[in-house]
């Protein structure tokens, strides 16, 4: 209790203690149950987050940092005892630049949000993880996250210009900067990003914008296998045609999406694929033509061209929700989808999507696959019955087996969710395959210098 | 009935997978300092520990009675949930639950309040007799099969005012030991219900003269019960007293009943989607044709004016399964209409079905949403509700939309 009376001191009424309060904080997107934490800290001001590290160091009382409270991977839940800390309250745009390409934000703005502030600059901020509404800027910087737009952009380490960072040992750093080039020693602002909180709290990021695409146009595809999918994409690639959006639904998807949003998509297929192009107005029309002959070189059941804003948005917002949307196919409310995140070269992907559906069969499970097709990202959402442990255990060969297809193709484990609880043995497992186990000694040894108590999210990433 | 209540609860929050979207439209997480238990993901999850604790009979006690009656039942979260959960019916089960007496420490004095003086007095502050003040030197047509019912709730506001303000001053500690002696013995109600916040009476007397005006414009010569009117009962259902919302029900349907009316005009939101909705579920016989008013003065000619003007859709006519949106396009044959960027399926909620319970809440999310209304840079904002007016009254700028029909129509 002398800490919480310690802590109390410093954050007066923006410390929760009680029990009620904490219950939220202890969850968040991922299928793994935090515990109760020591106590919630809602700072309103830099000073106050660096005199709770100051204090949890000094009291070795381990640290989560919590932004939306929508990662995948457990990477923001507490364990016993830990203090959350919450950056919610820092939701403030502290300034927007767009003739130099710059917006400075607080982390707990939401990336939503931020991109309606922007729109009214004629700009936006490409990173749109399909948790966006509810992701906040700081989360999605700690786990690099990507979504639909990375595709043309990137994920969010591309966007990530400079960043205040309180330390672990309560030092406020400012690294990276205003400018879009900047060669001035180690890359400090990039190793921040991914690092899930365990490197420090960040308390104010300057994100790249860029100018919102003057036209853009969609085409619907749908194919009758998962191979045809993957070649169709690696044949447009290789046309040197890189889509602003490239994603591919199964047919469990597309029921979902059926259900929980009204879609309608014809019987008889069993893949979708949606490809965005970006460009002027006087050329799109001629660019989804160019791209649309290429995807029908593989036999698509049917095709289709729109550009039609409010269709769009339909169904951009609908595969968005596509991972909550699967939802409504479980068997009961006890199941859970637990979601798998790989990634291959573009090329590969035929082979991989082919050896995925594989293993779901040899694993006798019900998984629906989606994903960012053109990044190579596969997304296997995985029915879980949390209960059963023989299924769980099922689940976490198959966890195995689908890294390993990652790796053998050229790939990695993680594309975009980060590591979090989940993914830490398939981490050690990636760079073992790919001999690079002294990379793990690296990593140890950056954590170690930056936090050597091991307070910043302790038992996440890698122990 | 109560394990109807858990399993009820257990459906709903056993759907939800903890995404988080809904916290981006719950309009009580950021003004309560998103502290999450005050957000609709939050609420889902306490309800889910509060079910578990129930069916495992744990001695522990959940405290939970904040989380779920600061809720305001705007249900935003639906509309953003991709599994179909509503923190709404989360909330409004876990207060059945806690009315129902299983949890005995989470009872709320003022909630008690309101329910025992309702059911005594036939309204929430025992004003019934006052709330007919407005309509003197009016002529109704108590023959017409036309009933206008005006619920109470445009004269309830200038007192909930006034007794927020009274509330201040007491403090929060202070306010629940009154309420509590007042739920204990109702008549006590008269000592803390004697003030009004007499600039607010004038404007709201205005406002439901100038709906009679615009009903009597469109040849319509209705009803009216006057201090025999009753309130209808919307706090009892909200606070999850579902069994005294019952034996409520049934009395005022009596009540209109025995008026020989056939058709009952509401004029506000909440009154409209309780009977039109709810009192179908709660009382067998409820077979009036419930209308809102302004379905029934749209063919009258208001003008079209170059104003622009920005429109507060409420909660209960939006963000119900089937929208009402008869107001916004009533709006439209008159001004132009600029939408702030939460509207429709969107709409921010103004925060006032929390003002008796908690009003700093209440007032930071009144200030959250009027500043949105404001940026949209239109010259006035129309409220349709007088639970919204009241709250987004914050400076001239803000009109209920039968004085701003009135004054187009007089044009």
């Amino acid at each position: 209790m002398d800490q919480v009376h310690g802590l109390k001191q410093i954050l007066g009424a923006n410390l929760l203690t009680s029990r009620e309060q904490k219950i939220p904080f202890q969850t968040d997107a991922s299928y793994f149950q935090g515990q109760e934490p020591l106590a919630v800290a809602l700072p309103e001001n830099v000073k106050q987050v660096r005199e709770v590290i100051k204090f949890c160091q000094e009291h070795s009382i381990p640290v989560v940092v919590r932004g939306g409270g929508t990662a995948l991977t457990g990477s923001s839940i507490p364990f016993k005892d830990f203090i959350v800390l919450s950056m919610a309250k820092f939701d403030k745009i502290i300034e927007v630049k767009p003739e130099d390409r710059y917006a400075i934000v607080e982390p707990g703005v939401k990336l939503d949000a931020l991109n309606q502030y922007l729109a009214n600059f004629g700009h936006f901020y490409p990173p749109d993880p399909a948790s966006s509404m509810a992701a906040s800027v700081g989360g999605s910087i700690s786990t690099n996250a990507g979504g639909l737009r990375a595709s043309l952009y990137g994920t969010t380490r591309n966007w990530v210009l400079g960043l205040e960072v309180v330390l672990p040992n309560g030092e406020i750093v400012k690294v990276g900067g205003k400018v879009l080039k900047r060669t001035a020693g180690y890359d400090l602002t990039s190793m921040f990003v991914g690092a899930e909180g365990t490197l420090g709290v960040v308390t104010k990021a300057i994100l790249k914008i860029w100018p919102l695409p003057e036209s853009k146009g969609r085409i619907l595809a749908y194919y009758d296998t998962i191979d045809k999918v993957g070649k169709a994409i690696s044949k447009l690639k290789g046309k040197g045609i890189t889509p602003l959006i490239a994603e591919f639904l199964d047919r469990i998807s597309m029921d979902s999406l059926s259900k929980t949003r009204g879609l309608k998509f014809p019987d008889e297929v069993d893949y979708m694929l949606i490809v965005d192009l970006s460009s002027t107005r006087e050329s799109i029309d001629r660019e989804l033509s160019d791209a649309a002959e290429v995807l029908k070189e593989f036999g698509p059941v049917s095709i289709k061209i729109t550009t039609d804003p409010t269709e769009m948005d339909r169904i951009y917002e609908a595969r968005k929700g596509a991972y909550s949307s699967l939802l409504s196919e479980r068997e009961s409310n006890s199941e859970r989808v637990v979601i798998g995140d790989i990634v291959v070269p573009a090329s590969e992907l035929s082979a991989a999507l082919k050896e995925s559906e594989e293993k779901v069969k040899e694993h006798h499970l019900k998984v629906a696959l989606f994903g960012h097709i053109s990044d190579g990202n596969i997304h296997a959402n995985i029915y879980a019955d949390l209960d059963n442990r023989e299924h769980m255990e099922r689940i976490d060969r198959f966890q195995i087996d689908f890294g390993k297809i990652a790796i053998k193709h050229g790939g990695s484990v993680s594309a975009e969710h980060g590591i979090g609880i989940e993914k830490k043995e398939l981490l050690e497992m990636e760079l073992e395959e790919t001999g690079s186990q002294y990379t793990m000694e690296i990593m140890k040894t950056i954590r170690k210098a930056f936090d050597p108590n091991g307070i910043m999210n302790r038992g996440k990433m890698f122990d | 009935m109560t394990e109807s209540l858990l399993q009820k609860l257990e459906a709903e929050v056993g759907k939800c997978i903890s995404c988080g979207f809904c916290e981006s439209v719950c309009p009580t997480l950021s003004p309560s300092g998103y502290d999450l238990w005050k957000g609709a993901r939050g609420r889902v999850l306490v309800a889910k520990e509060l079910a578990k604790d129930l069916r495992s009979g744990s001695d522990g006690i959940l405290h939970v009675s904040d989380s779920f009656y600061s809720c305001l039942d705007c249900y935003a979260c639906l509309y953003v949930c991709p599994a179909g959960v509503n923190a709404g019916i989360v909330s409004h089960t876990s207060r059945e639950i806690i009315a129902s007496g299983m949890l005995p420490e989470n009872e709320n004095p003022v909630a008690k309040m309101i329910v025992s003086t309702t059911m005594k007095y036939l309204n929430p502050l025992g004003v019934r007799e006052k709330a007919s003040k407005w309509a003197e030197g009016l002529n109704f047509n108590d023959n017409s099969p036309d009933l206008l019912y005006t619920g109470n709730m445009f004269q309830l506001m200038p007192y909930t005012k006034s007794l927020n303000s009274l509330r201040n001053l007491m403090g929060r500690r202070m306010s629940k030991f009154m309420a509590g002696l007042v739920g204990k013995h109702p008549p006590l109600i008269g000592f803390i219900s004697n003030r009004r916040d007499r600039d607010l009476d004038a404007r709201m007397s205005q406002s439901l003269r100038n709906i009679v005006e615009l009903l009597e414009s469109s040849g319509l010569n209705v009803k009216y019960l006057g201090s025999n009117e009753p309130y209808p009962g919307t706090f009892i259902y909200d606070l999850g007293y579902a069994d005294q919302f019952r034996i409520y029900a049934e009395k005022v349907t009596k009540i209109l009943k025995d008026s020989g009316a056939k058709r009952i005009i509401t004029i506000d939101p909440h009154t409209f989607d309780l009977l039109k909705n709810t009192y179908p579920k709660f009382v067998r016989d409820f077979d009036f044709e419930v209308v809102h008013y302004i379905d029934l003065i749209k063919d009258l000619d208001f003008g079209k004016s170059g104003e622009k003007v920005t429109f507060h859709e409420p909660c209960h006519l939006v963000l119900r399964e089937c929208p009402y949106n008869s107001p916004m396009d009533l709006l439209r044959q008159t001004s132009e209409v600029i939408l702030p960027a939460r509207s429709g399926r969107k709409t921010r909620c103004c925060g006032g079905p929390n003002e008796l319970l908690f009003p700093e809440l209440s007032e930071k999310i009144s200030e959250q949403r009027y500043g949105e209304l404001r940026e949209t840079g239109a010259s006035r904002v129309v409220t349709a509700c007088p639970i919204c007016f009241t709250n987004l009254a914050k400076d001239e700028k803000t009109i209920e939309i039968s004085d701003f029909l009135i004054e187009k129509l007089r044009k």
